[in-house]
This record gives C-alpha cells, structure tokens and sequence, in this order.
C-alpha cells in the first residue's frame, strides 16, 4: 500500500510546488511583501520618529506575542488576560520604584508570572478550559488593579527607568528588549526538552500523555513563561510612559494572537514558532503605523485586526470534498 | 431475480491512500452476504460508500436496477438501507426511544407520539429488550444492551438492504442466538442481508455467501457451502496461514510482570496472572470484557485502578503514564489515531516523544543525539531513514503502527510492552513484519502482554492465553492448550445470564 | 421515582435547587434588616436577566452541541450598534437589522466551522474580533446616541411592577427554548449532535445544518439582547468582552452545563442568569464598589470553571485516596 509520503517524495515538481504552496509562511512571507509596498508608498513611513513608533509599538506586543505564542502551541489557544497582566506589570513598577530599580524590575516581572502560573496550574492540573479561565482572569487582574489603584495612574518616582526608554547603537532599547525575547523564546521552543513538550502537547494532549508527559506540568509552565514576557512588556511600558495604569495593555490580546496566526502557527496547536511570530507581529506594526500615518482613526485598526485574524484562520481550514 | 444492490467498479482514495479499487459486488433478494477481509482491506469504507457517508470516486452504485447517488445517511435511508455501524452509535443523553428514531426520516416535528411509542416495544421484543423502560436515558445500558438497540433502531427503519458490522462484538452466544435468528426470519422475508465479522464460524453458521477483500480489492465470492475454512483465511490473507505468525524461541525467563486483584471500576473485577521474559501472553475477550482496560490500567493511564502490581520485584504505582515508564512498561494504544501517534509531527519527533529526558543534560536538548536516537530506533522497527522528517500522519496504517511500536523500544533491553489491539487497522504486509518484531522483542528478553479480539492472532501469537468475559477472567491457557473453539465460547460464555 | 431521582441530580435542578436558596435568603436579609430586598430588587434583578438571559441561552445552546461560541461579545455590540444607527429611520427596522445581522453572522460561522473542519473556538474568535471591530467602526469608536427616550420607556416601563419588556421578551425566549429542546425532533437532534456527533450523523441526523443553525440563534440571541439594551439606555457604544463573556459563560455552567458533556437546558442556563442577577443586586444593595462586581463575577466564573474541569473528579479522587492511604498507614 502505497502512502502519501511515498507518493510526494517519488512525484514529480508539480507534487512537491503543491507541497510549497500549502506551507503555511507562504502567507505570512506574501502579506509581508505586499505591505512593505504599501507601507513605502506611504509617505512619512521611512521617517525616523515614525520608524521608532514603529518599533515601540511592535515591541510592546511583541514581547506579549512571544508568550501567546507558546499558549498557542500548546493547544491552549490564546489568553485573554496577559495585556491585563503587563498593565499590572507596569502598575507594579512604578508604584515599586519608590524603593529602587531592582525592586521595581523584580516586582514587575514577578507578579504577572505569578498570576499567570496560577491561570496555568488550574488550566493543566484540573483540565479546566482555557479561554474561560483567562476571561476570568481578565475580570480579577481588572478589578484587583482598580482596588488597589482607585483608578489613579501611578507615576514612576524619580528617572530611574529613563535609561530604558533610550537607544543602543540608534535603536530604542525596547526593540532590543523584544528581540531578546524571540531569541530566548525561539531558543527555548527548539532546544529544551521543555519545548518539544510544548509542541508534543499542542500537536495530541492525549498522545502526549500516553508518552509518558505530564501535561498539568508544561501548560503550567507555559502560562509561566507568558506571564513573565508580558513582566517584560509592562516594564518596557512603565519605562517609556514614566507610569502604569491598566489601560495600558488592554486589547494586546488581540493583536498579540493576530501577530501569532498571521506568522503562521496554527491555532489548534503543534505547529509553528516564534520566528515565525516575530514576522506576523512585524506586520501587525507596520499596518498599525500606515493606518495611522493615512488618518485611520484606531476604530479603523481594531477591524483591521479583527478581519486579519478571521482570515488567518478561514486559511488554516481544510476544505470539506 | 435481478440484483438488489450491485456496487459496479468502485474506487475510493482519502488523500494519496487508496482504500479501494476497483471493486464490485452485488447482493440478491433473500441473501445473507458475508464480507471478510483483513484489517484495513476496505471493507469499512465500502459500508461507508453505501451507506452514504462517502462518495465513489470512481464506479457506479445501482440500488434496485437503477443508478444511484447516495450523498448522505438520509439518502441512503430513503432507497431503504439501513445499517449498524462498528462503533457503537448510541447516544447517552438521550432515551431509548429516542435513540431508536433518531434520524428516522418519518418522525415529525413533534416526536413522541403514541404510535412511534408501540412501536418500539414491538421491535424491542424481536432483540429480547423487552424489559428496558424506554424513556430511561440510553447511557444507563450496559454494553450488550447497546449493541442490541442499534440493531433494533436498525429494524425499526423497514429496510430492504441491511448491513451489519460486526454486529456481535460484545454479545454473549445467548444473545447472538437471538439476532442470528432475527436475521433468518429477516432473510425469508426476502430482505438482502450484509454481515461484516471476524468471527468466521458466524459466516459458515448464517451467511449464503462470502465476498473477501484483501487491499481494496475484491479477491473471491463464493457460496458458503462451497468454502471451508483455511481457504478462507487464505484468500483473506493472501498467503497460508502458517506463514503469518512466527515461531517462538520457548525460551522463558523469570517473571517480568505480577498482577493481583486488578480493579478498574466498572470494567475489571479482580484479575490476577504473572507474565515471564521472553513470552507473549494475551488477554483474550470482546469489546467490553476489561481486557484492553486491563492493559490501560497497567500502562498508568486509569488513575481509579487499584491492584498490587509488581514489575522486576518492585511495585508498580498505578494510575502514573511516567511511573510506568520509568520502571520500563511501555505501551501501545489501540487508538492510534487519537492516541497512539503524532499525526502532525515527523517520524522522528513520533519516534523520540517517550525519550525526551534522555536527549540532553538540563533540560536541553541535543539535536545531535536526536537524531541519531532517531535512526536507531527506525531501524529497529525497519523504517526506511529517509522517511524520518515525513509526516506521521502521512504514512500509512501499517507504518504508523510500527512506529507507534518503535518508540516504545528504548533500546534499554528487558522491558514490559503492553500492547492493546496491536495489528487494528495495519494491512497484512506490515502485519507480519510487526509480528516478527514482536518475536524478537521476546528473544531479547521483553515480555509482553496484549489484548486482541482477532482470535487468529490471538491463537497464532500466544504463549498463554488468558481469556475474559465481562471484567472477568474465565480460564487460563498455557502454550499447546490453546485452542480455538475453547477460546471463543470462553469469551463469549454468559455465566451470569444463567444465574439472573 | 427512578425517574424523580435523576432529574433531582441532573445539573439543571442543582441550579434551580440552588436559586431557591438564593431567594429564601434574600428575604431572611430583609426579615434581619441586614439590606432591602423587594419588589425593586426582583424589578432590578429581572432587568439583569433581559440583557444576560437570552445570551446565556444562546451560548447555552452551543454549548449543548459540543461546541462554543466566544463571539458573543462582539455581536452584542454590533446588534446593538446597528439597532441604533438603522432605528434612528425606524426603530422596529432597527430590531430587525440587528436580528437579521445575528443570523447572518452566526450562520457565517456555522458553515465556515462545517465546511473548513475548523473547531468553533477558532472561527467564533475571529467572529469575535471581527464583528467587535465592526462595532467599533459604526460607532466610531464613541458613544452613539439614539435620542428617542420614548423608546427607551416603552422597552424599560414596569409592567405588572416587576416586568419589563425587556424581560418578558427574555422570558418569552427561555420559554421557547426550553419547548423547542424538550419537545421537539430539532432539539432531540441537537442534544444527539452533543452526545456524540459522529453517531448522529451516521444515524441521519442532519447534523452541519444543526450546528449552523444553532450558531445563528446564538449570534441573534446576542444582537436581539444588544438592540434591546441599547433602546434602554438610548444609547450604544462597543461592548467589553469581560462584562458579556464572564457572567454568561458563569450562568450556563452554574445552570447545569458542561464543555465535556454537550449537557445543559435552557431553563438551567436561566437560573444561572437569575443567581447571578441576584448576587449582583445583592453586592450593590450592600453598597459595594464597582470592582467588587468584577472581582465577584470573575471569582465564580473562575469556581465554575475549575469545578467543570475534566480532571476536577480525577484529583479529588487522588486527594482522597492519598489521605486514605495515609491514615491506614498510620494505623
């Protein structure tokens, strides 16, 4: 019995061009030319404060995509709180800095991961669904933050994060940051055996288990790591506002997840990357700053994101015969 | 006497797989066909085809003389078929009487007149389920009871043309008596009958005639009278027998496994055996008899089983997949699809998903030792190198099965391999290449233990045999006391129907 | 009395068990003088129940065919946008607009998951986003006023002094509802494409329009809900995901669901809606800060989700048996 591996190795060019056509970064590799037209087109873009609110806003999401993306690779979808836990992150910040830059730094990464683990854990050990429990947790980080802050924004005492709001070597250090974070992220998802895990659950929980995974185990520490990346982006936040509010990272999600599945990682899980993230997220940035630079007011944007994300997924079907 | 149904040179592909070709089949008025075949040698996808689940994508189906499409269950119920599917289709939440008008196409909007009532008493009588209340949700019957109103939703539908498949797979021989006989009364009232099984002597004991295929073809129909057994077999296997099952070594060592009091509530009551280096020994038992729970519980995966198990001298903790597989017990799921392989991923992440902590130090990973790990263990179930970075899901059912068997090898030598259903679905090429790779494993100084309902193999590949009914075991075998008819009356022996 | 004893343990009684206590400790509060609790608070509650009531019985009603549908914020808001930008001509060709949106919105889903084999929580995130993002863009982003404060009486003015409206059309739903998947084929044959797709399908059941189907009445439940809201308060802006999403996923699982068996009715999805109305105007009788409702709501859902989880038994079951094992040791 001959089997489709068979039959794609010994085809012809004509089998293996179909192969390429149906990988999934031909998408994200096609988007991303037919925006870059676009977005050179588009007078203003190639200026420098353009490009820096380019690469600011990229990272800010970006650093919460790397986390999604993890949560998207394991079968878990997205989550709908970890904008919610930058915010908190940022909150956290600044209202630490009165005590120093290492508390602050070490309270605002801690927190969200904290929160996050805790999401994780109840999503892993007692199999409860996901997309509920972060709603959830959108609800909680929601009002814990309006009770502990009474709706006042919290300004960062003193310049003591102004050196992370600066460039190096004529980048805003928050795209470094960002970059660091899909290095280390990438790095991770390929070279630990934590990461094969990852993939091994997203790809069949159920076969994982059989192999011998603890499932509870790596989603908890999946929802861990997201927790700290979006520490990472509230941070980096807190940095360039000089303060944290929770509004800060709200509807992050969202284009966080849009960045994740127009990359090309697949929404049931198993397949995809961070690199692969990294250019959806890229993309995401690029079409925020020509809506902006052709007078689309963020309405324009929340649509534009919410169609992307919709298509992303109609493409990931399979057509019924 | 024209023709019934006739399937007219059919084939069917599901992406590059061929599953049929070229086939076809006819069935008169007032016959009951049998229709044998391997694991995987399309018969499933023919019933499909007729059924309407499916379209031919090439060959023509004529019901009644004349060319039909059947692109849907309801069409096919309209041109007066019915079926009973393999696995089992009744749905819990719902009652008896409502699983068993589900989908009639002469229900109306509102469904619980007092004629669909009548009705279904008169036809629960015919499956002696006369004493189900038939407002009780479905998910309150036992098994049998099930398989029994699926037959009887079957009834229901006043068909012409019947298929069944493997309708007595959880009966007991009281029970299949019964729809034995409700299928003759059936065949002279001129109904056109057609009967998937296994279990051959239900072929020579009911069936006119016998249609076999053997990979999507259709090798051979023939009137019962004019068969016997072995050629049958022969013509399903397309070699003799004697040539499918390899001779073990009878080299016994001490003993590997040791079970007491084995408890999976609801499906095992207490069953106790040892099992020793070198030998294969084999739950026999139906769906629903405890013996694929058996082997579940053992690989950790039940975590409500209770027992004293005992591997290499120490205890093993049930309910704990890494448990079982830190003390070597590796296991193999009769759910291949779902559970036993990463149909997404490579072979070689398929391959090395059971080794993960032994690939690096802290947690890394080596992609070096990956892929050398990788090759070792292809070869060892003799997968061809160059199909490492394939898709698993792309291979076929055969492949796939060997490589769900070769990641349970860790090359740690003398270790415990639980294999449930171990052939289901893999074509008989592959089988035979799993078999010997089953000898040899024991050769090395595995033991193992696995379930099956296919009683060739359990009869072929046996050291001992240890036979199930319902949670319970009925009798142990020993190698050279294993015999066929023995074992399948023990599994379908209904000792406690007697009693009650 | 076999019968009576399983009703009494099904999920939906549990929830309508636990309203009554609800209830009765309402007026114990009264009676003790710990808060007021009358005609106005039943008035309140039921007020809750007209917006929450028919989107928890449209996601109730995914949720009971396996699936479910987290887009219900966004056409929330898009019916109600849409009921106040078309009613300005018209307000009942508004009603209708929005209706007609829902159906169309969720029929689009329904037949991309049936055709593209995608699971529903994909598809309907993308409804989410997308029909979210419409909203936004007909509201531009702001809130739109509808001006017609006779339309707001009509719909907000009590009727028999604890009715409005409103809630007797969420009344009037629920009733429909709990009919249809009691007492007719249609809804045996959604409850048979819960328990277990495959087997409905092959049996005959015409399962991909079930589903479609089903998605439609969600998304039209959930825009019907906005419309009417919006002519309540004569106003329309974009909806908050947490402020729809948490009470009415908490309502149906309070009321008997549950995402692992294709379980749950519709008159249990309605107690859940009523307890939760209950606490909510208990927390704001009490004189609560509004965070507290967020952090209440969110604490439920939380519950629920957990107690729902697929290994919740699994680990009670690993709880217990490890303090027996422990204390027989100890013996």
């Amino acid at each position: 019995m001959t089997d489709r591996a068979e039959r794609i190795a010994t085809g012809g060019l004509a089998d293996r061009m179909l192969r390429l056509v149906t990988m999934r970064h031909s998408v994200a590799v096609v988007g991303l030319a037919v925006l870059c037209a676009l977005a050179l087109m588009t007078p203003g873009f190639t200026s420098i404060p353009s490009l820096y609110a380019l690469i600011n806003t990229a990272s800010f999401v970006g650093c919460i995509a790397v986390g999604m993306t993890f949560i998207t690779l394991s079968g878990n979808v997205m989550s709908f709180a970890l904008g919610a836990a930058s915010g908190l992150a940022a909150i956290t910040c600044a209202w630490l800095s009165k005590f120093g830059l290492a508390a602050a730094l070490l309270g605002a990464i801690l927190v969200p991961t904290a929160i996050n683990a805790l999401q994780g854990f109840v999503i892993g050990f007692f199999k409860a669904n996901s997309l509920i429990v972060t709603i959830a947790a959108l609800a909680l980080i929601n009002g814990a933050a309006e009770m502990v802050t009474a709706g006042q924004t919290i300004y960062v005492e003193g310049d003591i994060l102004d050196p992370y709001k600066g460039k190096l070597l004529g980048v805003p250090l928050a795209g470094i940051a960002f970059l660091i974070c899909v290095i280390v992220g990438q790095l991770v998802l390929r070279y630990t055996q934590f990461g094969q895990r990852v993939v091994l659950v997203g790809s069949n929980s159920r076969a994982a288990t059989a192999a011998g995974v603890e499932v509870w185990r790596t989603t908890t520490w999946v929802y861990t790591l997201a927790g700290l990346f979006s520490g990472i982006s509230g941070v980096l936040m807190a940095a360039r506002y000089g303060a944290g509010t929770i509004e800060m990272g709200a509807g992050f999600d969202y284009t966080a997840i849009a960045g994740v599945l127009l990359g090309g990682t697949a929404v049931a899980g198993g397949q995809g990357s961070v690199t692969r993230s990294l250019v959806g997220v890229t993309v995401m940035a690029v079409i925020t700053v020509v809506l902006l630079l052709r007078d689309f007011e963020t309405q324009y944007q929340y649509l534009l994101t919410g169609l992307i994300v919709f298509a992303a997924i109609l493409a990931q079907g399979r057509f019924r015969s | 006497m024209g023709a019934v149904l006739e399937v007219v040179a059919v084939s069917k592909s599901f992406s590059a797989v061929r599953a049929l070709h070229d086939v076809s089949f006819s069935i008169d008025a007032g016959e009951i066909r049998a229709l044998c075949g391997e694991n995987g040698a399309g018969k499933s996808t023919l019933i499909k085809l007729i059924t309407g689940l499916h379209q031919p994508d090439r060959g023509r189906i004529r019901v009644g003389g004349q060319d039909r499409q059947i692109r849907s269950p309801i069409e096919a119920q309209l041109l007066g078929i019915a079926s009973v599917s393999q696995e089992l289709s009744v749905i819990p939440q719902l009652s008896v009487l409502d699983n068993l008008w589900l989908g009639h196409r002469d229900v109306p909007f509102f469904h619980r007149l007092s004629k669909f009532r009548r009705r279904a008493h008169d036809v629960l009588a015919l499956v002696d389920l006369s004493h189900l209340s038939i407002d009780a949700p479905a998910g309150t019957l036992s098994l049998a009871e099930r398989q029994l109103l699926e037959i009887a939703r079957m009834l229901v539908r006043d068909a012409h043309i019947l298929i069944l498949d493997e309708p007595t797979a959880t009966l007991a021989d009281k029970e299949i008596e019964r729809v034995m006989t409700a299928l003759r009364r059936l065949r002279s009232q001129g109904k056109s009958i057609i009967f998937i099984t296994h279990r051959l002597n239900e072929v020579f004991d009911i069936c006119d005639s016998v249609t076999v295929l053997r990979n999507g073809s259709e090798v051979g129909t023939h009137r019962t009278a004019d068969m016997d057994r072995p050629r049958l077999i022969e013509l399903m296997l397309g070699r003799p027998l004697g040539q499918m099952y390899p001779a073990s070594s009878g080299r016994i060592g001490d003993v590997a496994l040791s079970v007491r009091d084995l408890i999976v509530p609801g499906a095992v009551h207490g069953l106790a055996f040892d099992l020793r280096r070198g030998e294969i020994a084999c739950l026999a038992g139906q769906i629903g008899s405890g013996a694929i729970d058996t082997v579940r519980a053992l690989a950790g995966l039940i975590y409500d089983a209770t027992g004293e198990v005992v591997v290499a001298g120490q205890r093993l903790r049930l309910g704990s997949v890494p448990g079982a597989l830190s003390r070597n017990v590796r296991f193999v799921s009769e759910d291949r699809a779902s559970e036993g392989v990463f149909r997404k991923l490579s072979v070689q992440e398929n391959l090395l998903a059971t080794q993960l902590g032994m690939l690096g130090r802290f947690g890394l990973l080596s992609r070096r030792r990956l892929m050398g790990s990788a090759r070792r263990m292809a070869g060892t179930v003799r997968v061809d190198n160059a199909r490492l970075r394939d898709l698993a899901g792309d291979l076929s059912g055969g492949n796939q099965q060997k490589i769900a068997v070769g990641r349970s090898i860790s090359g740690l030598g003398e270790g415990v391999l639980l294999m449930n259903e171990p052939t289901r679905g893999v074509d008989v090429g592959a089988r035979a290449e799993i078999y010997a790779l089953m000898r040899r494993l024991c050769e090395n100084g595995y033991a193992i233990l696995m379930s099956s309902t296919d009683i060739e193999e359990v009869v072929g590949m046996s050291d001992r045999v240890i036979t199930m009914f319902r949670g319970v075991s009925v009798r142990h075998h020993e190698r050279g006391a294993i015999n066929r008819q023995d074992i399948l009356a023990e599994i379908t022996y209904n000792k406690f129907a007697e009693a009650s | 009395m076999k019968r009576a004893f399983r009703l009494l343990s099904s999920g939906m009684t549990r929830a309508v068990w636990l309203l009554v206590l609800m209830v009765v400790c309402s007026f114990v509060f009264d009676r003790l003088g710990l808060g007021h609790f009358g005609k106005d608070t039943a008035f309140s509650v039921l007020q809750y129940f007209a917006t929450f009531g028919p989107i928890a019985l449209g996601l109730g009603l995914t949720i009971l065919v396996r699936e479910f549908d987290i887009a219900i914020a966004g056409m929330f808001g898009l019916g109600g946008c849409i009921a106040v930008l078309v009613g300005r001509l018209d307000p009942l060709l508004g009603l209708a607009a929005a209706i007609a949106v829902g159906i169309c919105g969720g029929a689009l889903q329904g037949y991309a998951m049936v055709r593209l084999r995608l699971s529903s929580v994909a598809v309907s995130l993308g409804g989410l986003l997308t029909f979210g993002g419409f909203a936004y863009v007909l509201t531009g982003n702001r809130t739109v006023s509808f001006g017609r404060m006779d339309i707001a009486l009509l719909v907000n003015t009590p009727i028999l002094e604890i009715f409005s409206l409103r809630s007797l059309i969420a009344v009037l739903l629920v009733a429909i509802a709990a009919f249809f998947v009691s007492c007719t084929r249609i809804g045996r044959d959604m409850i048979a494409v819960g328990g277990d797709r495959q087997a409905a399908t092959t049996a005959g059941v015409k399962t991909e329009a079930i589903l479609i189907g089903t998605f439609a009445t969600c998304s039209m439940l959930c825009a019907l809900s906005g419309a009417l809201l919006s002519f309540s308060l004569s106003a329309a802006s974009p909806a908050g995901l947490s402020d729809i999403s948490v009470p009415a996923v908490a309502a149906v699982i309070l009321g008997g669901a549950s995402f692992s068996g294709g379980t749950g009715r519709p008159l249990g999805t309605a107690a859940g809606v009523m307890i939760l109305g209950l606490l909510r105007t208990g927390l704001t009788t009490l004189g609560v800060p509004p965070y507290v409702h967020d952090l209440v709501t969110g604490g439920v859902l939380l519950s629920v989700a957990i107690a729902d989880g697929n290994d919740f038994a699994r680990r009670l079951y690993d709880l217990i048996a490890r303090r027996e094992a422990s204390m027989s040791s100890t013996r």
